[in-house]
């Protein structure tokens, strides 16, 4: 069994990697092959031609794309990603300064998604058609069709500008530094308030969604009532029975969810004025830095093979009949 | 049990926001400046954008100190780093004679070695820092790098001569750019100079030091009580606050969580005018928006290279014809609430000593426009709304860049009003570095860009008929007189013959009309009351701020 198990395990880290592979070669080619490139910001009627000219050359920009690409390929293979144009630092370290915030941020935002969607469903699944089900279903979809944006800014309108409870934006307060231990903590906490709830609200209702169906499915089943008549409790029958077959569906969603909000919260980082991922990404699109867009994307790819591969793990922990499946 | 957690949790929430502070401004010396980029660098060697070049010259000060004279209309040079200069009568060179008092931020003092060391790197090809390629008045090599030898005399430790090639035209602006520390950048090979560690963490010879920079958050810089322009009067610490967000920017500019932020739309100065706690600024006269029209046919030029005159735009009059069609004074009134000025030419009427005051506006009046497009040989022949001439439709697609809403709304009112004339315009917005690749390639007919312009006044960059080396000149505007006029401009030291040559060029600009100038854009700056001995110019609204100071 450990012998197969690790086969099919290499075989699908190997994929996974050729995919990757292929994933970033693909941008690679289309980044460069699209209108724009980085020396535009060289032009302007204070600069000289000429310097436009030299960083082109500098950069490699010169060569044939294809030149360009083996260059890429060798340079992948020896763990180098190059200098980011714009941060003038390497790829690594200027993904490693984003990647940080992004890691905790999405961590948080998906384990309060998790608990907050887990705790509604089993608490209306037992209230069944009654007003609080009815009002957390209702709830759930208005705020799953609400776009970031618009939460966001609704957020940032009521619960600071008009009440003035939190702050508009930022990571930290200006004083941070100044505050004790337990302050620092809370100034996080006073920051990252509006941006969790924005980042988090519609993948609380996505789940809660799915988990509900799932445990009312799982409900409905026969063997449910057997339990029953056999005399088992409640908590028992939810624990050892319910829960193990209707987490499924909530696994695998997880797992794009995980791996979505480890790629970057756009939306919530520009009105936040939040250090993500995301942010990073657009303005390195936006300014063709070419290394640094394969860099966040080759790490955001990383990323949602891995959170895809840890929700395809928990499965298997609770149901090993999947191994052979998932593997594959 | 689950509503005692639920208890539990709000109780630990509350007393850890109860142990944090909120960012206003109470009484303290400290500015927060609010920007929606944060910066790369902190050596003007590599500063690209408008914010870099702005904060990178709070850290790195220069021989010689501008400011703008709004009398004069044009800069003012005050002593700096050099307490005087004086050219040589034949102005083939200029000596400075350098304060003795000044140290860098690591305690080296600075001498004559540091600007030498500077404008050799800035003009190093190996370097490619943003000035790179401008040294046309210096002794240089082939490949543009200043020649040490032939350039500088060293006289003393605070004395140096800088020599030109003879037949130039040097001024002020070609030696003054900021400082940097030789004894830092020295062991650094040139090559390597753009991802130096001290470009992160600066040596400075400015009245600021960096004090911390938490990257896309905020950049913090405290004074240097080294410096000799340190007043115990003012601020003491400056902070620029990223916030990409505009909303999110004014939001804070509202609750006093930052003082001070540029670009400020105009829909919201009404709501901004009516609050106790803030000013509203403006700087004038450095952007302009326009509407590109193609002087050249772009596929004949793509294809071939040849240069033929553009189908629709090639004629003077039909271009007079256009702007005379376009109600620029209502997108003025309706969109910018008049904070700007209609552009005549693209000379700024802030250079009050060169602008030509003699020259009429191309008022809005549809029915001269129809009138002049009748006689070049534009009807409506077949009667479906579009003038046509040989057969050929005047239909044509505007482009415009995506995100600038001004630009979105002004293109609706110039179809409009274009269509009034029979003239078929659709709009095409487009990702900005489409829209850049496309004015280099210049295969557009028609766009609606902006020009923000340089101080001193640079012309040649955007109007040179050379279309190969001419890299501003999107247009393809070529008028041998003007190019003769733009290289006298270069050679001539009187001024009033200067003052001439630039009344004429603006006459036969604005009789040519390359491009209809639509409105000088104001940048409205909205700053907290609390900010005194603030001073907003055409150079800046954050130049000299260690002269501001924070009322009681």
């Amino acid at each position: 069994m450990n012998k197969s198990f690790l086969k099919l395990l290499s075989k699908r880290i190997a994929t996974s990697l050729i995919t990757l592979f292929l994933l970033v070669s693909f941008l690679f080619v289309l980044i460069r092959i699209s209108p724009g490139d980085p020396t535009q910001k060289f032009l302007s009627a204070e600069f000289s031609p000429e310097l436009k000219e030299k960083v082109a050359e500098n950069f490699k920009l010169d060569q044939p794309i294809f030149e360009q690409y083996i260059n890429f390929v060798l340079n992948i293979f020896k763990g180098e990603f190059g200098i980011s144009y714009n941060y003038r630092q390497p790829v690594l370290l200027v993904v490693w300064q984003f990647l940080s915030f992004t890691l905790v941020f999405a961590a948080l935002s998906f384990l309060i998604q998790i608990i907050t969607a887990s705790y509604l469903a089993l608490r209306t699944v037992r209230r069944k058609g009654k007003i609080f089900d009815k009002t957390v279903l209702n709830l759930s979809l208005i705020v799953y069709a609400v776009p970031a944006f618009v939460l966001g800014l609704s957020l940032i309108y009521v619960f600071s500008v008009q009440l003035d409870i939190f702050p508009s934006s930022g990571l930290r307060s200006l004083d941070f530094e100044s505050n004790s231990f337990l302050g620092k903590i809370g100034d996080y906490i006073y920051h990252l308030t509006l941006p969790i709830i924005t980042l988090s609200l519609a993948g609380t209702a996505l789940f809660y969604k799915y988990l509900r169906e799932s445990l009312e499915d799982v409900y409905q089943q026969d063997f449910i009532l057997n339990l029953r008549a056999s005399g088992y409790d409640e908590i028992t029958i939810l624990k050892k029975h319910v829960l193990p077959n209707a987490i499924g569906p909530l696994l695998s969603i997880a797992g794009i969810e995980l791996g979505m909000l480890l790629g970057g919260a756009l939306i919530t980082e520009v009105i936040f004025s939040l250090p993500g991922m995301g942010r990073l990404m657009m303005n390195s699109i936006f300014t063709r830095d070419y290394p640094l867009v394969v860099g966040c994307a080759l790490t955001a790819g990383l990323l949602m093979i891995a959170s895809n591969f840890l929700a395809d793990m928990i499965k298997m922990k609770m149901d090993k009949r999947m191994i052979k499946g998932l593997i594959n | 049990m689950s509503n005692k957690i639920f208890v539990i949790l709000s109780l630990v929430f509350i007393v850890l926001l109860s142990a944090c502070k909120s960012d206003k401004q109470e009484f303290n010396n400290r500015v927060v400046i609010g920007i929606p980029a944060d910066v790369n660098t902190f050596n003007p060697l590599f500063a690209l954008s408008v914010d870099e070049g702005a904060i990178t010259e709070l850290l790195f000060l220069s021989l010689i100190d501008f400011r703008w004279n709004n009398e004069l209309g044009e800069v003012e040079p005050f002593p700096m780093l050099a307490e005087s200069w004086e050219w040589a009568e034949d102005n083939s060179s200029i000596t400075f004679n350098l304060r003795n008092d000044v140290l860098w931020s690591d305690g080296e003092p600075f001498t004559v070695e540091d600007i030498i060391f500077s404008l050799d790197v800035y003009s190093d090809p190996e370097v490619q820092s943003r000035l790179y390629g401008i040294f046309e008045d210096f002794y240089t090599d082939e490949e543009n790098h200043i020649d040490i030898n032939k350039t500088f005399v060293v006289k003393s430790n605070y004395e140096l001569q800088i020599k030109f090639k003879p037949e130039s035209s040097p001024d002020l602006f070609d030696v003054v750019h900021p400082v940097i520390p030789k004894h830092v950048y020295e062991k650094y090979e040139r090559k390597d100079l753009s991802t130096a560690d001290e470009n992160f963490v600066p040596v400075t010879n400015s009245p600021f030091l960096l004090k911390k920079w938490d990257r896309n958050q905020t950049i913090t810089f405290s004074t240097n009580k080294n410096s000799f322009l340190y007043d115990e009067k003012r601020i003491n610490e400056l902070i620029f606050k990223i916030i990409p967000d505009y909303t999110s920017r004014l939001t804070q500019l509202k609750k006093n969580e930052i003082d001070f932020m540029e670009l400020v739309s105009t829909e919201d100065v009404s709501d901004l005018a009516g609050m106790e706690n803030l000013n509203l600024k403006t700087i004038d006269g450095r952007e302009y928006d326009y509407i590109g029209w193609n002087n050249i046919d772009p596929e004949e030029y793509n294809k071939s290279g040849k240069v033929s005159p553009n189908k629709f735009f090639g004629k003077r009059e039909i271009r007079i014809a256009l702007t005379h069609a376009i109600n620029r004074q209502e997108i003025l009134e309706e969109y910018l609430y008049n904070y700007g000025t209609l552009a005549a030419t693209p000379v700024s009427p802030i250079f009050t000593y060169i602008i030509n005051e003699d020259l009429e506006q191309y008022n809005y009046d549809p029915a001269k426009a129809k009138n002049i497009l009748s006689k070049q040989g534009w009807h409506d022949t077949n009667n479906n709304g579009v003038i046509d001439k040989n057969g050929i439709e005047f239909k044509f697609t505007l482009a415009i860049p995506g995100g600038n809403p001004l630009r979105r709304y002004a293109s609706t009112i110039i179809t409009n009003n274009l269509k009034a004339v029979g003239i078929d315009v659709s709009i095409e917005t487009m990702e900005m570095g489409a829209f850049i690749d496309n004015l280099i390639a210049k295969s557009m007919n028609a766009w609606m860009a902006a020009w923000y312009i340089p101080i001193p006044i640079e012309l040649k960059a955007f109007w040179n008929s050379d279309l190969q080396n001419t890299q501003m000149n999107f247009v393809s505007y070529q008028n041998i007189a003007v190019d003769n006029m733009m290289d006298e401009l270069t050679i001539i030291n009187s001024n009033e013959s200067k003052k001439q040559m630039y009344f004429e060029f603006q006459r036969i600009i604005h009789e040519d009309q390359p491009m209809t100038f639509m409105y000088w854009i104001s940048n409205i700056v909205g700053i907290n009351n609390r900010i005194e001995h603030l001073n907003v110019s055409p150079l800046g609204a954050i130049t000299h701020c260690w002269e501001w100071a924070v009322k009681k």
